[in-house]
């Protein structure tokens, strides 16, 4: 073992510790100017919701330049009566250190999964150190239904604007739905609670050394613990909102990392989506309520430019992959007039699929079959902006809802397809 | 008279000598040939089964192999294809070793200089193939890369960035099988030089109000895009 866990002064720090229930991790690199909130609603949730169990805040950091790990010995809660909040009867010991591995979200909750481990914890949660809008009931939320309610696996449920996480509202949620038939709203949410024995069960996965360390450890979670059929549910956590993310990060790569760990992983359990039709509802917790959500600004038409150069361009490699009626099909949506744009749940369904089918078939290399997804995705994406412009949160729901039953209606193909 | 007779005969019973010492070889010929025509059917036999099991006609037609035969004019599969050259590849060292068998000089010289040549010939095709595999992923890359960021002539800089791979490689291929390599070398540096002096006046000179058009709306399409498109995709 070549982990963060196992060296000297952290071993130290946890024989210090001995034994604790519950584990909260927060993976973090050059977050400083955000990571001092997280960790104070951290602090306070486990005072508020759980004074009498024995906490720890793990930070496992990717090798900050900026400070970030000192914010975090540094934070603290002031003035526990503000809060209306008693002092714990015991602190809530911090452990911050960087992690070892290969550089990713995926080697920071490895450590965070191995320290839970050694600590005995019963009940996990980790939350992104970006984050602006988490409340000190977040933790309860995600903590309380493994305490209390016996589930394994909590994942998060946000009140988002209608244009946002469209990757998630087009192709993870809607393919995850159909494919495990659990309808996990927010299967990349980010934030999660989990049982220490399901942080143990991730551990005997041989995944640390590939791409789930890197990215796509989000996905991978609430797919192995969907698959592995440990008891999953949701908590309604509110409005998620998290510092701006880097202007620099390309959407085709952001693409590629969602999408291949998601194609990625239909390959290992292909067992066991295959037998599986329609899907059930996952019980939440939570209050739900509404939000008043910032507006967003969508260039539509710069969207559509992009989608018909990829209709220009890409033709070649579409053709490959979707052969040549769904190609003429996308051809004839790409002539429609901006106004009367449309993309077909029908059709985005099928080109999902086939795109599932060439990962699986192994058509071309990983990163150049999804990333010449991208215009195809982003003229999906238009569609849904478009007409769900004036809909409400409720309508513009309704039509995720939509495109996941075509999901679910057009499985046969995708299982039939699948040698 | 005796030695008239000898005239006569002598030839004879050299040629007949000859003849002897021939036959022998011819013969050792005949059966390295027969040998090695059975050898290659087998070997080509086996190799094609391979290939099939092994889906190589699949990743053929993923690599562009067989895009690239039809271009050629060959409509067989890929993997009959390879097997048809290694069998030909076979009776064609086959007949060099039968020739050799002869030992007659002339033949001897050319089967040696034969066999010295084989290794360019290998080191040639495997710069062929790979350099095709590069040159395909590169443009793929390229096309790809063009096209997601909304570029209008994203195919034609990927064929560009092909052609000029796959000349580059054809310049190396030739001058490791040592043909022409000063009219190959010049040819190249003529071709190359040529496209990059094109592209230097086009864009430096003739293109220059275009190139500033290009990047001019680049930049406020940039500016644009800061201020209008906040959605966020995960």
């Amino acid at each position: 073992m070549k982990t963060a866990t196992f060296r000297a002064e952290v071993q130290a720090q946890l024989e210090g510790i001995g034994q604790a229930d519950i584990v909260v991790g927060i993976p973090s690199y050059n977050n400083a100017h955000t990571i001092g909130h997280v960790v104070r609603a951290v602090q306070a949730g486990l005072g508020k919701y759980f004074p009498e169990r024995k906490a720890v805040i793990v930070n496992s950091d990717g090798g900050s330049s900026d400070g970030t790990m000192d914010i975090v010995h540094a934070s603290a809660i002031a003035d526990f009566n503000a809060i209306l909040l008693h002092h714990r009867i015991e602190p809530v010991a911090k452990i911050a250190l960087p992690y070892s591995g290969i550089p990713g979200k995926g080697s920071a909750f490895r450590t965070i999964f191995e320290i839970a481990g050694i600590l005995d914890a019963k009940a996990c949660a980790v939350v992104d150190s970006d984050l602006r809008s988490i409340t000190p009931e977040w933790i309860e939320l995600l903590v309380k239904p493994v305490l209390a309610g016996g589930f394994d696996y909590v994942a998060p449920l946000y009140h988002r604007h209608k244009f946002d996480g469209t990757i998630t509202n087009s192709i993870v949620y809607p393919l995850t739905r159909a494919l495990y038939g659990k309808r996990v709203r927010q299967p990349i949410g980010g934030d999660f609670g989990f049982s220490g024995a399901l942080a143990q069960y991730y551990l005997t996965k041989d995944v640390w050394d590939s791409d789930v360390a890197r990215f796509g450890i989000d996905i991978w979670m609430t797919t192995t613990a969907i698959a592995s059929s440990f008891k999953v549910t949701q908590s309604f956590l509110g409005a998620k909102i998290h510092d701006a993310k880097d202007p620099g990060t390309d959407l085709g790569n952001m693409l590629y990392q969602v999408v291949s760990a998601t194609f990625a992983l239909m390959e290992n359990y292909a067992d066991i989506w295959q037998p599986v039709h329609g899907s059930e509802p996952v019980p939440a917790f939570g209050f739900e309520y509404s939000v008043g959500l910032e507006p967003v600004n969508v260039n539509t038409a710069r969207m559509l430019h992009t989608f018909r150069e990829g209709i220009r361009n890409l033709s070649g490699i579409w053709r490959e992959i979707l052969g040549a009626g769904d190609l003429d099909e996308v051809v004839r949506v790409g002539a429609l007039p901006d106004n009367d744009f449309y993309f077909p749940p029908g059709l985005w369904t099928r080109v999902i699929y086939d795109y599932a089918l060439a990962f699986h078939h192994k058509t071309m290399p990983a990163e150049h079959l999804i990333k010449s997804m991208m215009p195809l995705y982003v003229g999906k994406t238009a569609s849904f902006i478009l007409a769900a412009k004036d809909m409400g949160q409720q309508q513009a729901e309704a039509e995720i809802e939509i495109l996941c039953m075509e999901f679910e209606n057009n499985k046969d193909y995708l299982t039939r397809n699948w040698k | 008279m005796e030695n008239f007779f000898n005239l006569i005969l002598e030839p004879l019973d050299q040629l007949f000598m000859r003849f002897k010492m021939f036959v022998p070889n011819f013969l050792a010929m005949l059966v390295i040939l027969l040998l090695g025509y059975v050898l290659a059917y087998l070997i080509k036999r086996f190799l094609v089964k391979f290939l099939t099991a092994i889906k190589f006609d699949s990743w053929s037609d993923r690599m562009g192999f067989t895009k690239l035969m039809r271009h050629g004019n060959l409509w067989g599969k890929p993997s009959m294809l390879l097997g048809n050259i290694v069998f030909w590849v076979l009776l064609f060292l086959t007949l060099m070793s039968g020739l050799s068998a002869l030992q007659i000089a002339v033949i001897d010289a050319l089967v040696s200089q034969f066999f010295s040549y084989i290794p360019r010939i290998f080191s040639a095709a495997i710069i062929m193939i790979v350099g095709f595999v590069f040159s395909r992923f590169i443009s793929r890359a390229v096309l790809i890369a063009a096209a997601n960021s909304g570029f209008h002539y994203a195919k034609l800089l990927a064929d560009a960035v092909s052609t000029l791979l796959l000349v580059l490689i054809v310049a190396m291929v030739m001058e490791q099988l040592q043909i022409a390599p000063v009219i190959v070398l010049a040819a190249f540096s003529i071709i190359f030089g040529g496209i990059v002096s094109a592209l230097v006046i086009a864009f430096g000179v003739g293109g220059i109000h275009a190139a500033r058009r290009i990047i001019e709306k680049d930049v406020l399409d940039k500016d644009k895009e800061e201020t209008k498109d906040e959605i966020e995709h995960i």
